[in-house]
Order: structure tokens, then C-alpha cells, then sequence
């Protein structure tokens, strides 16, 4: 267990390493240029050379990279080019909506999707699982800027709801904040519950017809426990695998969402250092992101563990 | 609902408890920075004129008038000293007393930083504080243009603590009727009244005359996509809500009401004057002969009330309006363009268009453009790539040979982006030179005027690049704001909200 956790880090390590040279390397050969975007459409050139020079830009790629390693091994991820703070200090203020709107999308997506794939799964076939494998594909196809603008045209400007966009002013209580995540929730739960649903329903499928299932049911087991306590537990590790995954995704994949909502998370961070060619913002966001998700499938892999003891390592 | 009404009206109920209220304002987007003189652009220039201020700012007919100075700049009779007199007992946001010594040191940094600044920075001899309530500027030559370039607030020369200016700056401490107190990028820029402001005397007069912060607060609120600026401004959540799309001109009723600016700014199609095809002057006027404006500003605005077809580099209502020139533009004449392009020798070489989607209307417009490129057989390719990369490609004479971009029409000619030689299209002909250098070093207005007159004459005759026409900037603006002016730069002083 303990080789295993030293691996698993190990192994962390090198991914990070392996992310933070390809960012690099992709941002410094995307064509534009921050300082270009920074001074405005009438900079002459001499301005633009004068700021890369003030931003070390014009120092070989090799040393930009030593100089960033260098402060990842130092916990500083440098400064942003446009926001005047720290790397740290922005993903900071934009960890809050990001970790409440992925936290209410998962819940969201969880509630809908588990209840209705068990019982697609019991009811194979019938007019019930017909219905809700429609509801998945459209849950599915459906994109994410229409159903928020549908939403948005409902609960907010018709019904008034929820606040349109944003995620409140200076004086907004969290539980304010959290009011302003509720349509780009659910806008992302929606979205997101079509593949825990397919995947549900799949993973059931595969247990229900299994051999403990038939003998649990001739002991005259109730059918609620024989489902709930003997096949969904034993279908929930490729579940909860899809339920990590679409956390980690949705914590840098929100970006549509976040923009139409105009939620200062971020995805919204990562599109607009893009758009602006803030590179310690993108390698910063993008590093800590891949930190996530790495330590997001570790957390899953431990998971395994305690839900099924078959599971060794 | 009640729940949601309480939430969504957060800042309508603030204002109802509170004396002045706060406005809340959707803009399209995150300033760069917030340093006026670092970086151009029109967001930037909009929200820092409320906590920054210039010497000079300009009337409702776009005159230059005094700020911060106490009367319009005295020039000597030979151009080269300038001198202006300051307003006494200014203070500044941190409670300061403005002085000449921060008057010269704003200066000095805006002359070493800012691209308006640099305009003039190789004629400045010196700034310097002649007594504590003047500052006089000498010029190795007369410059024209330098009041206006004083005044405007893009690129701006703002007065700065002389203590707080560094690179890059990190306080904003201003003079203006309000003051910066919170920034959360991508969430809100929060300013509020500043209570030792002091205006002008008299009556407000465009950006000049009397300012006062009737608000208690202004928060700007970048709202990057339009149609949910549109629907915040509809729900009530907005009380302006800037750069809408002009098709959802008949979406905004309700809480809020549509506000058509006219004549807000100009697309122009750049051509490369330095390397490639278009360097010859009779392939520019075959391009400048295909183009229909009408069909142009059609494709890129869909109704016709949004938009003019007007080939004067001003609109009406500017003192520098002409109609020189203007007989070249909007001939939409396919034969024409075909026979300057077969005299220009022209032997099918790519014409690149570079453009972006960063603004729909460039992208619009490129496919019209790119089409009429087509009839007259010349071998036309679209090159769309994001705003970034368009900013630095353009720097570079080998890369494209038209490139799309639009500006807001300018108090002064001599600001006009693509006039010096170094904007990226590089016109530069030694009578344009001529007339550029007379338009820079004139100081009577109505010579000026007539310099200026000759540019556009010239602009049509060499065509290093095509006005396509005027558009119209919709805005969305709750009913219950009151006293507030239309503008290219909208600005919330003067300005309050009906309880």
C-alpha cells in the first residue's frame, strides 16, 4: 500500500513535470503576443518591444523555462501579466465559484442521473428506460450556451428568479454568491448527468444478472436491497469514476458556461489569459488544474478500496 | 421569488438605502490594465476617466477644455512654449494636494510610456514647473495636436501623485469625482465618491464643465458575452449595459430601454503600403473602386438605422468635417477595378485579408470584401485568426496585404491611428509627410482645418486605406438613470439614479 501511494506520487510528479514543459512550449509557439494585446491596437512597435523587454520575454526560451521551473519548485507560479497579482493570488479568488459550481453541478448530475439509470437498468426495456435513454442523448447534445440561455430567459429575466449573470458585488454574502451558481449548475448538472446516467445504467446492468444477484433473491431479499445494497454498491467503482472525472473536467471545462454566465471561475480565467497571452496565468491555471485531476483519480483509486475489498494494490 | 428579487436587485435595493445609489454598469470585458497611459483602448480610456483625471478634457462639440488646468494652454507666438496654469487646491484621492511638481512628473511618464505621449516626445525639450501653480512645456517645434492629445483619455496623460508613478503602476490615485476602491478582475471594478471633489464651475458641458458624483458607487461589470449583457439589462440586473448586438435593438423594453449612439466610430480595410501587392498605389484604387459601402455596412450591421454610408473621414456635427475626396469612395465598380488591376500589371498574386472574429462586424465585412475581391478576378484569401495574433501578425509587411480594424472618430485628425507612418500599413509618401508634419505643426484651427481637408483629399487619391462607412453603437440603459449623455466614452458622473 504504501510502495503503491509512493508510485502513485512518483508517478504525479513526472505528469506534472510532462505538463508544465508542454504548456510551456505550446504558449511560447502559439503566434500573438501579451505585450502587443497588453498595450492596445495603436502601440508602435518600439512600446511592444520595451514591454517584452520588461517582462523577461525577450530572454532565450531556455532560460524563460529554467526561471519558471525554478519558481514552481518555490511554490510561486509567477506574476500575471495583466491582473497585478500573483498567479496564486488570482486561481485563489477564482477557486471559490469554481469549487461551488462544480461541487453543485456533480450534486446535481448525481440526483438525477443514479436514480433514473438503476431503475432504466431494473426496468430494461420498458417504456421508463426508453424515455430516460432520450432524456440522456438530449441531456447529452444538447449545448450548454443554449440551455443557458434558456434558462436564463426563464428563471431570470421572466421569472426573475436568480440573478442574470455575474457572481455579485463587493457587498454579496456567500450565500449570495452561491444563489448566482444556481443556473450555471444546473445548466452543467444537466449536462454532465447524461453520462453518469449511461453509465449507470450500464454498470447496473452488467451486476444485475449476476450470480449473487439471483441467489440474494432466492434468500427473499427485499428488491430495494437487493438493488440498492447488492448490485449498486458493486456497480458503483465505473460510476464514481465517471462522477471524478466529470469533477476534474468541469473544474477547467466549464469555460462556455462560465462565460455566458460571466462567472469569474476558472475556465473563464484560462479563455481569457488565452485570448490575452497571459502566460504565467495560463501555465499557472493549466499546472494546477492537471494537479487536480491527478490527485482527483488518486482520491478515486483510494476510493476503490474502501468500497470494494477485492480491490488490492 | 422573493428570495430571487432580493438577490438579483442587490445593488437596486443598495441604492434605495442608501442617498446617491449605485450603478451598475455590464461593460464587454476586463480592461487590460488599469494604467490610462500604458495601453490604448476604449474600455480602459471609459472606466479610468472616473477616478483619473487629464489637464484637458472636451466640450460637447469636442473642443478642448481645461480639467485639472485652470485655462485653456497659453502658446507662445513662435508654437514652442506652452504654458499651463493649474487649478489650485486640488486634492488628490489620498488626500494630497495636487502640485506642478506631479503635473511634470505625470507628464515626463506619459511622454516616456504612453504611444499618444511618444507622438510628441521626440519635440519636447523640456517639462518643467516654472512657478507651484504653472507648468510650461518647451517644443524644439510647434505641435498642433498637443492640447487634444492632453485632453484625451486613450492613452491618457492623466495626473498621477508624483510619489505613486512607478512601472508598472500599482496604485491608482487619482483626482476624479470618484475613486477606485476594489478591483476583482473578471468580477467587478468597484469605484466610489470621492467627498473632497471638486468641480468646475457652471454647467456641465460634454466631458467638461461641472462633474459631480451624484452615485455613491459605479461598478463596472465585465459581461464578455453580448446576449447576456442584453438579458441582464432587460431582467434589471444592468443600468447600462454597453455594446449590445444592434439586432436586439427591439429585445430591449421591459426594465431597461435601447439607446442608439450614431456615428459611433468607422471600420477601415488597411492595405500594406510597405512589401506586396498592395504597394502599388493603382492595385489600392482598383480595391478602393470594388467597394460598396452599402453592401458592406449591410453585411455587417443587418438595418440600415444602424449604420451610414458617408465617405467623410468625420460626421456631421465635427469641425473637421469635409467632403475632399469623397467622390472615390462607394463606386462599387467591378470594370473599373479590373482595368486599374490589369494596368497595375497585377498576375494573380494572393491579396491576404487579415482579419479576426473578435469583432463580428471585421469578420462580416471580410467576407464581403473578400467576395467583391473574387468578381474582379483578383485571387483574394481570408486570413482569420483570434485578436492577438491579428495584432502581431500586422506588425509584420510580410504576412498580409489588407487588414480590418475600426476606430471611434477621434477630437483631433492628428490622433487618427493609421496617419503615422509607423502604424502597421506604413503609408508614407512624402505628400502625406508634408501635409502631416503642417497638420502637426499649425496651431490656428482653421489652417488646420484646411491641412486636414487636403489629408482626406489624399487619403482618397493614394488610398492606403478605405473608410467603409459610420456605425451606430446601441447601448441598453435603465429607465431610472437619470442625466445621462451619450458618448463614445460613456461616463457616469452628473449622473443618478430615480428612487
Amino acid at each position: 500500500m504504501a510502495t503503491y501511494v509512493l508510485k502513485r506520487f512518483t508517478g504525479m510528479i513526472v505528469v506534472l513535470f510532462v505538463v508544465a514543459t508542454i504548456v510551456f512550449v505550446i504558449v511560447r509557439i502559439a503566434p500573438g503576443d501579451p505585450a502587443a494585446v497588453m498595450l492596445g491596437p495603436d502601440a508602435t512597435a518600439a512600446d511592444i518591444a520595451a514591454l517584452r523587454d520588461r517582462l523577461g520575454l525577450n530572454q532565450p526560451l531556455l532560460v524563460q523555462f529554467g526561471v519558471y521551473l525554478g519558481q514552481i519548485l518555490t511554490g510561486n507560479l509567477g506574476d500575471s501579466i495583466f491582473l497585478n497579482m500573483p498567479v496564486l493570488t488570482a486561481l485563489g479568488q477564482r477557486a471559490e465559484p469554481t469549487f461551488f459550481l462544480t461541487l453543485f453541478s456533480i450534486l446535481i448530475a448525481t440526483v438525477i442521473a443514479l436514480p433514473i439509470g438503476i431503475l432504466s437498468a431494473y426496468y430494461r426495456g420498458s417504456l421508463f428506460d426508453q424515455a430516460s435513454t432520450t432524456l440522456a442523448m438530449f441531456a447529452a447534445s444538447v449545448p450548454s450556451f443554449w440551455l443557458a440561455l434558456i434558462l436564463i430567459q426563464v428563471f431570470a429575466v421572466r421569472l426573475g428568479w436568480f440573478p442574470v449573470a455575474g457572481y455579485g458585488g463587493p457587498d454579496t454574502t456567500l450565500l449570495e454568491r452561491l444563489h448566482h451558481l444556481i443556473l450555471p449548475a444546473v445548466t452543467l448538472g444537466v449536462v454532465s448527468s447524461a453520462l453518469i446516467l449511461r453509465f449507470t445504467r450500464a454498470s447496473m446492468l452488467d451486476v444485475l444478472d449476476d450470480d449473487y444477484i439471483r441467489t440474494a433473491r432466492s434468500k427473499g431479499m427485499a428488491e430495494p436491497t437487493v438493488i440498492l445494497k447488492h448490485a449498486f454498491k458493486n456497480a458503483l467503482i465505473p460510476i464514481l469514476t465517471v462522477i471524478g472525472i466529470t469533477a476534474a473536467l468541469l473544474i477547467s471545462g466549464a469555460i462556455v458556461t462560465e462565460t455566458v454566465f460571466g462567472l469569474p471561475g476558472i475556465g473563464n480565467l484560462v479563455v481569457s489569459a488565452v485570448m490575452r497571452r497571459d502566460y504565467p496565468v495560463i501555465q499557472g491555471a493549466l499546472l494546477v488544474v492537471a494537479a487536480l485531476y491527478v490527485l482527483i483519480n488518486f482520491a478515486i483509486d483510494m476510493l476503490y478500496l474502501v468500497i470494494d475489498p477485492r480491490v488490492r494494490f | 421569488m422573493a428570495f430571487g428579487g432580493l438577490v438579483t436587485s442587490g445593488a437596486a435595493a443598495m441604492a434605495q438605502d442608501e442617498p446617491g445609489g449605485i450603478i451598475t454598469v455590464a461593460t464587454i470585458g476586463e480592461p487590460n490594465t488599469l494604467d490610462p497611459m500604458a495601453a490604448t483602448g476604449d474600455l480602459l480610456g471609459m472606466v479610468t476617466q472616473h477616478f483619473l483625471e487629464t489637464l484637458y478634457t472636451f466640450d460637447k462639440e469636442w473642443n478642448v477644455t481645461p480639467l485639472l488646468a485652470a485655462d485653456l494652454p497659453e502658446i507662445s507666438n513662435d508654437g514652442k512654449t506652452v504654458t499651463i496654469p493649474l487649478r489650485q487646491g486640488i486634492k488628490f484621492h489620498n488626500g494630497k494636494t495636487m502640485t506642478a511638481d506631479d503635473v511634470v512628473a505625470s507628464l515626463e511618464r506619459w511622454l516616456k510610456i504612453a504611444s499618444r505621449g511618444q507622438l510628441v516626445a521626440d519635440k519636447v525639450e523640456k517639462v518643467e514647473a516654472t512657478d507651484a501653480n504653472t507648468v510650461t512645456i518647451s517644443l524644439s517645434a510647434p505641435f498642433g495636436p498637443l492640447p487634444a492629445l492632453l485632453a484625451f483619455n486613450n492613452s491618457a496623460a492623466v495626473i498621477l501623485p508624483k510619489e505613486t508613478l512607478a512601472e508598472p503602476l500599482t496604485e491608482f490615485i487619482g483626482t476624479g469625482p470618484f475613486m477606485l476602491k476594489e478591483r476583482r478582475p473578471d468580477q467587478y471594478i468597484q469605484l466610489v465618491r470621492f467627498e473632497d471633489y471638486q468641480p468646475l464651475e457652471g454647467e456641465a458641458d460634454g466631458f467638461g464643465g461641472r462633474r459631480e458624483a451624484l452615485l455613491d458607487e459605479v461598478r463596472f461589470v465585465p459581461v464578455p458575452d453580448a446576449n447576456t449583457r442584453v438579458e441582464g439589462a432587460v431582467a434589471g440586473q444592468y443600468d447600462y449595459a454597453e455594446l449590445l448586438p444592434v439586432e436586439s435593438y427591439d429585445r430591449l423594453t421591459g426594465q431597461t430601454e435601447p439607446m442608439l449612439t450614431e456615428s459611433f466610430g468607422w471600420p477601415m480595410f488597411i492595405m500594406n503600403t510597405k512589401q506586396g501587392v498592395m504597394t502599388d498605389q493603382t492595385m489600392r484604387k482598383a480595391v478602393q473602386a470594388l467597394q460598396n459601402s452599402d453592401d458592406l455596412m449591410l453585411a455587417a450591421f443587418g438595418e440600415e438605422r444602424f449604420f451610414k454610408v458617408d465617405g467623410a473621414l468625420y460626421p456631421e456635427g465635427y469641425v473637421w468635417r469635409n467632403e475632399t475626396g469623397v467622390e472615390a469612395y462607394n463606386q462599387g465598380d467591378v470594370e473599373k477595378a479590373k482595368s486599374l488591376a490589369e494596368q497595375a500589371g497585377y498576375d494573380g498574386e494572393p491579396i491576404r485579408i487579415l482579419t479576426s472574429r473578435q469583432y463580428e462586424f471585421h469578420y462580416k465585412m471580410a467576407q464581403v470584401l473578400d467576395a467583391y475581391l473574387k468578381s474582379a478576378g483578383l485571387n483574394s484569401q481570408l486570413d482569420v485568426v483570434d485578436w492577438a495574433t491579428l495584432v502581431q501578425r500586422r506588425a509584420d509587411p510580410a504576412l498580409w496585404d489588407i487588414f480590418i480594424t475600426h476606430s471611434p472618430f477621434l477630437p483631433d485628425p492628428a490622433l487618427i491611428a493609421p496617419l503615422p507612418a509607423s502604424y502597421p500599413g506604413w503609408w508614407s509618401t512624402p505628400e502625406k509627410e508634408e501635409l502631416l508634419t503642417a497638420l502637426n505643426t499649425e496651431t490656428d484651427l482653421a489652417k488646420r482645418q484646411e491641412i486636414w481637408s487636403d489629408i482626406q483629399g489624399l487619403i482618397y487619391e493614394q488610398a492606403p486605406f478605405y473608410k467603409v462607412g459610420d456605425f451606430a453603437a446601441l447601448a441598453a440603459k435603465s429607465p431610472k438613470v437619470e442625466g445621462f449623455e451619450a458618448s463614445p466614452w460613456p461616463y457616469f458622473w452628473n449622473v443618478s439614479i430615480a428612487k
